[in-house]
């Protein structure tokens, strides 16, 4: 744990993290210091001037508090009449040649601007000579747009794509109230991280292409989720609506500050992975290619599972710990083989190295917990044998081209249990829909050994069953969440001591324990 | 009135050459210098109370003393040769007449500090002066002052011109080690100070041309020799820069303490044209402005500018005749800061764009009593609010004429209102 | 300062000549980092073509090795850096303080009455342009002009008759 320090503010002593900035150090205790340059992930920059707090007796009395680290024994004055009036006197040089479009901004209800004009201005516009006229409408690239005058040239886009990203494409331009942020001509956002800057903006200048327009962001209902794009298992916010008449509905999702795992960012693709979530998705029980009641659909599957005299089962890597503890408690009592194969899911070379993995899947390092074989050779020798295939929302589409996976499934009846309407469901002779992962409680073991839980995100109007209770449903004795965390404990001995509930937030990182060590 | 210490050679023919330059004792410090620990060098500087002549005054050789030691970093040396602060001319004629002067103080300070590489930053402008310092360059590393072995001594030196490109904030001198790093001119929050983090980390010393240049007298005449001129607290001569209304507008040499007006009158031919003193510029385009009664009191020196509320700046003073409209003057330097404002800080950014706006309306006859007012109220708002002082360096002076020719500001707003009036 | 953001692309690919190649490589040996080359680059490209193209800015960047986000920043915010053609005789007149209060006012009128020439602008037979800057650091010999970088001070309506006669 870090150092403790006390110091005073308002004359009031807290208790703070030492080598902080004041900022950090007295956010964290609950005290805001305005801020709109200041971002922890690309430290202090110091030109928004909102941060400026005073130092009794310190030299000199007036520091910004992003640059200025916070002592022992300091005196820091934030209410004092003198910092008040340097705040509203900031916020009001802020706007002067800020345009008052917050009616049509997509920002607004979460703009820096706003707040802090509600916190510290509240004054009527003194503006009464033209404002500065800049661009508007601008394509970045990487859809994003950018609104020159809404901008308060903070600076915060321009040092992601210079110190996160390395690609340095944004920088500000000119100099005076003319100074502005641009791309060099042909060199638009070229990143796979560029959608953070919408993130990082703490006013409307940088939007998003795809979510401008469709939602004010007071309508939205924010869960907390896990990225299942990659390895990574990025911390994501899952921004969602239900409309009058219409389903719940995800709008975007946002990065979510874990620094154990992703910092402050997403990449882009799983920004957009989203969509995923509303569309494409196997919506109805089938029974061939036609739809029919869920549980009709159960109870020919049951019929299947009975008649067949060799089973193959095959899960998803993206399943959750609990799918797979419960698939696999399955397959024991049905006697069946349990694959996880699943190398589709892997990009050679398409990591980076940062955030990005090669591995598409987010609970593959789940497979090897439980000691699920992965292998090619033992699948398809287990599917040749077997008269039933059950498929646990692993799309086999992306192993094996089509033409390869019909020939494979030749003489073996399927049944995909499948919350995506992918080419491989098609081929199924039965499906049953079931949720994904915004809609059910899991947790997913990422690249780097970090074991992290998730919550049910959101309810749609139909509630698609977990894969969890489908696998109970056909078999499994794993009947609840107890006795199927009871089985990961003895897969997993990091687990051995906790509580479900006692996952700590920011996950639980295996490497830390012998867990790294066990095999099933 | 006048002396010839820093300007000694300027009336010599070719003084910018180095064969001219060595007859009248260009170089003739070195042998003294080498022979000298570093620390005595520093001493010796010290004592002989030789101030920044940028502007803001600081002692030379306390600045010095304040480099690192042992940092295992390289220490770099900056010469501010980038002369903005408008009324100010007075680096140019050591770069253009005394060349040499500059160098040999660059190889005293490099000795006292420990540096081995120098980079001279030179105002984009100064595109003839550039050539004549830069052959003097030439010049010195063919002579053998500059290179791997300075005068023979075991002691390397490089000297590299930089050049601006039309930024006055370079001047302020953490902006000019960003433009030498190939950056946009924007001063750095301090701490780190560039004495201990400076050009590309490094610890750094930045002094003027003439604080660099003042080095070889005080070193071949010593400390005493240097504060026989000036006053005890601001000893030694400045190369004064006298423009604006007087007659024989120019750079002067001068020991510092001397009464301003009997400098404009004695010095400069006083108020051209026979006309009446409205005002003292004292130092440069940033200070705050001096009524004549005012300036009857006032000696060219730190101390005594500072007593009467403003400062000695740059030395660069500018004399105002009866017929200057101070609104008009009040836009001219707005105009100025605001257009070389860096963009960085909100305030100063945002806020002289506006304060220029809203001059301009007054002028216009457009403006109001709240617009005088609103202009007044700016200057408290923006001011020490930012990184640097650029603004401050704008509302400081524009401050003073709304307070002490205000009714020049009343009566744009009374003609609008009569007009005003006469519309009905 | 007026927006510079807008760049000229000349449509055909930059590069030094061979004289400021050369220049430029014996500029980078004296600098510990290559990113402080970005204005002496510009000035090689401006003392080659008189002027910066869109194409220029991103040669700069790609020999240097640094972003072109880097160099554009540094072209618009140095105001000496022309970001178009400029006229052959470029005639800048301060118009800061001590100028101002001299008379450059007339300076500027004389050659928007005689010549045509607003500041900004350039003539059409490119023969001239006219900028008015911020204080060159002649104060004492005020008002000054700078045509093509040469100083002219002392200046009067008449002088600068003479001086006109002379450009090309």
């Amino acid at each position: 744990m870090a150092d403790k320090i006390k110091l005073f503010v308002n004359g009031v002593e807290v208790e703070v993290e030492a080598g902080k900035n004041l900022i950090d150090a007295v956010g964290a205790v609950g005290i805001e210091i305005p801020h709109l340059c200041y971002h922890p992930a690309l430290g202090a920059d110091g030109n928004c001037r909102m941060c400026l707090v005073g130092i009794e007796d310190g030299r000199p009395p007036l520091v910004p508090a992003c640059k200025t680290p916070a002592m022992a024994g300091m005196k820091v004055l934030l209410d004092a009449a003198h910092i008040k009036k340097i705040q509203h006197d900031v916020m009001e040089l802020e706007l002067i040649n800020h345009p008052t479009d917050c009616p049509v901004c997509d920002q607004a209800g979460e703009c820096k601007l706003q707040d802090y004009y509600m916190a510290f201005d509240q004054a009527e516009s003194r503006m009464n000579v033209p404002q500065v006229v800049k661009g508007k409408k601008m394509d970045f690239g990487a859809g994003v747009v950018h609104d020159q005058e809404r901008c308060v040239v903070c600076g915060r886009c321009v040092r992601f794509c210079r110190q996160i990203t390395k690609t340095g494409e944004l920088g500000i331009i000119n100099r005076t109230d003319d100074a502005r942020v641009n791309i060099f001509p042909g060199r638009p956002l070229s990143n796979r991280y560029a959608g953070n800057v919408v993130d990082l903006c703490p006013v409307g200048a940088m939007t998003s292409r795809d979510f401008r327009f469709k939602q004010r962001v007071w309508f939205l209902k924010k869960a907390p989720g896990i990225c299942h794009g990659c390895a990574k298992g990025c911390n994501i916010t899952i921004d969602h609506n239900r409309e009058k008449y219409k389903d719940d509905i995800i709008y975007r999702f946002r990065p979510r500050l874990n620094e154990q795992v992703n910092g402050y960012f997403i990449c882009d693709a799983g920004r957009l992975s989203y969509k995923a979530e509303n569309e494409g998705r196997l919506t109805e029980a089938r029974l061939g290619n036609k739809a029919r009641p869920i549980d009709d659909v159960l109870a020919a599957c049951t019929r299947e599972i009975e008649r067949a005299e060799k089973i193959a089962l095959v899960l998803s890597p993206n399943c959750s710990l609990e799918q797979m503890a419960a698939v696999q408690a399955l397959a024991e009592k049905l006697g069946a083989f349990l694959s996880g194969y699943s190398d589709g899911y892997i990009k050679p070379g398409d990591g980076d190295g940062y955030l990005i993995q090669d591995d598409k899947a987010a609970n593959r390092a789940g497979l090897g917990l439980l000691g699920i074989d992965c292998s090619r050779e033992a699948f398809e020798s287990a599917v040749q044998q077997a008269q039933l295939l059950i498929n646990f929302n692993n799309d086999l589409t992306r192993s094996y081209k089509e033409s390869d996976l019909k020939k494979l499934l030749q003489g073996t009846k399927v049944i995909a249990v499948s919350s995506h309407d992918t080419p491989g469901t098609a081929l199924a002779d039965l499906a049953i829909p079931v949720a994904s992962y915004s809609e059910y409680a899991g947790s997913v073991v990422n690249c780097d050994n970090i074991l992290q839980s998730f919550a049910k995100g959101l309810s749609k109007n139909n509630d698609l069953a977990d894969i969890c209770a489908i696998a109970v449903q056909l078999g499994s004795p794993l009947g609840s969440p107890k006795e199927r965390f009871a089985l990961l404990q003895q897969s997993i001995s990091a687990l051995k001591d906790l509580e479900p509930d006692k996952i700590p937030a920011q996950g639980l990182n295996l490497n830390d324990s012998e867990a790294a060590n066990v095999t099933a | 009135m006048q002396v010839k210490i820093l300007s000694a050679k300027f009336d010599i023919k070719d003084a910018n050459k180095i064969k001219v330059a060595k007859k009248h004792g260009a170089y003739s410090t070195l042998d003294k210098v080498f022979s000298m620990p570093p620390e005595d060098v520093i001493e010796l500087v010290k004592n002989s109370g030789l101030r920044g002549r940028g502007g803001a005054g600081f002692p030379a050789g306390v600045k010095w003393s304040f480099l690192p030691k042992n940092t295992g970093k390289p220490v770099y040396l900056a010469v501010n040769s980038d002369e903005s602060e408008p009324a100010t001319f007075k680096d140019r004629y050591i770069l253009v007449k005394d060349p040499h002067m500059m160098i040999e103080g660059i190889i005293i300070c490099s000795y006292a500090i420990g540096s081995h590489d120098t980079y001279i930053y030179i105002r984009g402008e100064y595109t003839t002066q550039v050539k004549v310092l830069q052959a003097a360059i030439d010049e010195a590393y063919k002579a053998g002052y500059l290179g791997d072995k300075v005068a023979g001594r075991d002691f390397k030196l490089n000297v590299t011109v930089h050049r601006g490109a039309g930024a006055y904030v370079c001047g302020e001198e953490t902006a000019l080690l960003e433009s030498i790093e190939g950056k946009k001119g924007q001063p750095r929050s301090k701490p780190p100070f560039p004495a201990v983090a400076g050009l590309y980390g490094c610890p750094t010393i930045i002094n003027n041309v003439q604080s660099i240049a003042s080095l070889p007298f005080i070193i071949a005449k010593g400390a005493e020799a240097y504060r026989a001129y000036g006053t005890e607290k601001s000893p030694g001569t400045h190369l004064f820069g006298i423009s604006g209304h007087v007659e024989k507008p120019g750079m002067y040499e001068l020991p510092l303490g001397l009464p301003l007006l009997e400098v404009i009158d004695k010095v400069a031919g006083g108020v051209w044209k026979g006309r009446k003193l409205k005002g003292v510029i004292p130092g440069g385009s940033s200070t705050p402005v001096l009524l004549p009664e005012e300036a009857k009191t006032v000696t060219l020196d730190y101390e005594s500018m500072a007593a009467h509320k403003t400062m000695f700046g740059s030395g660069g003073i500018v004399v105002l005749d009866e017929t200057v409209d101070i609104v008009h003057l009040v836009k001219n330097l707005i105009d100025f800061y605001h257009h070389e404002s860096c963009g960085q800080c909100t305030p100063c950014r945002e806020g002289l764009g506006w304060m220029l706006k809203i001059v301009k309306k007054i002028l216009r006859g457009d403006g109001s009593m709240a617009d005088v007012n609103l202009l007044r109220e700016l200057c408290d708002n923006i001011e020490m609010k930012t990184v640097c002082v650029l603004s401050a360096a704008c509302t400081m002076p524009v401050r003073s004429y709304l307070d002490k020719f205000r009714h020049e500001f009343e009566a744009y707003v009374a003609k609008n209102d009569s007009s005003a009036a006469e519309a009905k | 300062m007026s927006d510079r953001s807008q760049l000229i692309s000349t449509g055909t690919p930059f590069q030094f000549d061979k004289e400021r190649d050369a220049e430029f490589e014996r500029l980078i040996k004296r600098y510990p980092t290559r990113e402080s080359m970005i204005l002496p680059a510009l000035w090689l490209i401006q003392e080659q073509e008189g002027w910066i193209s869109q194409e220029a800015m991103a040669y700069a960047a790609d020999r240097i090795g640094t972003f072109a986000s880097k160099v554009y920043e540094a072209a618009t915010f140095y105001t000496m850096y022309h970001l178009h053609p400029m006229g052959r005789n470029h005639i800048c007149v301060c118009r800061t303080l001590s100028c101002w209060l001299r008379g450059k006012q007339e300076i500027v009128d004389y050659l928007k009455n005689e010549i045509g020439l607003q500041p900004g602008q350039i003539s059409d037979d490119g023969k001239f342009s006219l900028e008015e800057v911020e204080c060159l650091g002649h104060c004492g010999t005020a008002p000054v002009v700078q045509v093509n970088g040469e100083f002219h001070e002392n200046m009067d309506v008449d002088k600068l008759k003479s001086l006109l006669a002379t450009l090309k």
